[in-house]
């Protein structure tokens, strides 16, 4: 199909486009477009204006900065796969970019605009929830910060306010003895996940001491299995006692994907998976 | 500041120059292509899936169904139509040669992804050109052959 109409504003820096969005607030922020205009096309959004902020400068860098690293909102999915501090520091990232889209698709869409919109099945916001990742956002009142695990209040639904723009995420960088360990299942390399696990494993002396598991694809938004974890740091991978207690803390949402049964029985065997995947 | 519901752009296509259109804003650069005579670009899905309409933007593959006319302004494009250079002409050789098309219509946007995987410079296995290939769908073929001419040229140009 095709998009509805709208009018179209291209921001030349920050503070234009939030005083356009605080003025109208029928009016959309544009990224990469990668997750927006399928929408516009299958008319699931009629907005009045889409404010295009692609062709601000700088809001793309990649930097660190003491013991974070920065990624600018307007950075595209290729852009951090092809980064060499990227590489570096936070190398789990290029591995789970691989899994998101095709490339055509990463060759447009941001990282900004991925957490942001804040899909239930998408990879990103599971990982900066997981990772203690830090959202600066900019607004009319200026600059302010909220944790990851804040920002996801429920089902494309985020602390974003409505004169606000994502201008970048904080990752704090992962010690020598911190891991971030992912693993997804999906039908076609590239498509959104029936289940996937983003878990943050620190060890000490080759046990678990820490453990964070998050999930995507799994309910209404990045859903963190904070009882789960502590049954696999205690008693290891026990597949009927981590069922249910993963049952008892997600309310897995079945979609077109896989039925909320199957995603219990995925988030389950993903546990394994990613202990098998633990280099110890 | 303003905002309207058409813009005037300017961006050149397999090497032409476009000066000062008029587009409406709503339009995709797939159905302006397209309204310009430039029908090798195909539309399938409109969203992203299926990769027929994957077109080259400054450089880098894009879905021309997921990019506005209006982000264009000052762009670079080649589509299907302008791939008349020697890699090309070898790649859409070994597309021939191995029956990699039947009704055509995934072609340019395979085509596309050839070209983008072949600027890459990797040596790809199967598996790999298959990974590469996941985003365009193909109805006819089963992809073997499209494999084998990817797989030929990527042995033949790098
Ligand atoms: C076929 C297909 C398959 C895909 N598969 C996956 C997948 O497997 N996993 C995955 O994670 N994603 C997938 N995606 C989505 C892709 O990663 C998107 O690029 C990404 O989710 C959104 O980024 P964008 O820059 O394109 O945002 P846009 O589409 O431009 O915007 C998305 C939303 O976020 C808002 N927004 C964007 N940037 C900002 C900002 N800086 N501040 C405030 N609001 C903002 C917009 O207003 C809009 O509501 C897929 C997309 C397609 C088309
Ligand atoms: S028409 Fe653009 S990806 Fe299908
Ligand atoms: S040749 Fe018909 S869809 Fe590929």
């Amino acid at each position: 199909m095709k998009a509805p109409d709208f009018s179209y504003f291209e921001a030349q820096n920050i503070e234009d486009a939030i005083k356009y969005k605080s003025e109208d607030d029928e009016a959309i922020i544009l990224a990469g477009g990668q997750s927006l205009l399928p929408a516009l096309n299958m008319r699931l959004s009629s907005p009045s204006c889409l404010i295009d902020i692609s062709k601000i400068n700088n809001l793309n860098e990649i930097k660190v900065e003491g013991d974070f690293i920065n990624i600018g909102a307007l950075a595209t999915h290729s852009d951090v796969m092809n980064n060499d501090l990227i590489h570096e520091r936070l190398p789990c990232l290029v591995d789970i970019l691989k899994m998101v889209a095709h490339a055509a698709i990463r060759n447009k869409g941001t990282h900004g605009g991925s957490i942001a919109y804040g899909d239930p099945a998408a990879e990103l916001p599971a990982f900066a929830v997981a990772m203690n990742a830090e959202i600066i956002l900019n607004g009319l009142a200026g600059q302010r910060i909220v944790d990851a695990k804040d920002f996801y209040l429920g089902l494309f639904e985020t602390d974003l306010k409505s004169d606000e723009i994502l201008t970048a995420i904080r990752y704090p960088l992962l010690g020598h003895n911190q891991h971030l360990i992912f693993d997804e299942v999906c039908r076609r390399h590239g498509d959104y996940a029936m289940a996937g696990l983003m878990a943050r494993v620190e060890l000490e002396q080759s046990q678990i001491k820490n453990l964070d598991l998050v999930y995507f694809a799994t309910g209404d938004k990045p859903n963190i299995a904070q009882n789960t974890a502590k049954l696999v740091i205690n008693d290891g991978y026990d597949y009927e006692r981590l069922k249910k207690s993963l049952a008892s803390e997600i309310d897995f949402a079945g979609d077109l994907n896989s039925s909320s049964e199957m995603k219990l029985h995925l988030a389950t065997i993903l546990i394994n998976k990613i202990l098998n995947k633990l280099e110890r | 500041m303003s905002a309207k519901n058409s813009v005037n752009i300017s961006f050149s296509v397999n090497g032409e120059n476009f000066d000062d259109v008029t587009v409406p804003t709503r339009q995709h650069l797939a159905d302006y292509l397209r309204s310009q005579g430039l029908t090798g670009t195909h539309l399938g899905c409109e969203q992203g899936a299926c990769g027929a309409c994957t077109i080259e933007l400054d450089g880098v593959a894009v879905r021309s169904c997921l990019v506005l006319a209006s982000q264009a302004n000052g762009s670079s494009i080649t589509t299907v139509e302008g791939f008349d250079d020697e890699i090309m002409e070898k790649v859409k050789n070994n597309f021939l040669k191995h029956n990699a098309f039947q009704c055509g219509f995934c072609s340019p946007g395979m085509l596309m992804t050839t070209k983008e995987i072949i600027s890459s410079k990797k040596k790809l296995s199967r598996d790999e050109i298959r990974a590469e290939i996941s985003g365009n769908y193909c109805r006819c073929t089963g992809y073997q052959s499209i494999v084998d001419a990817i797989e030929e040229s990527i042995n033949e140009i790098n």
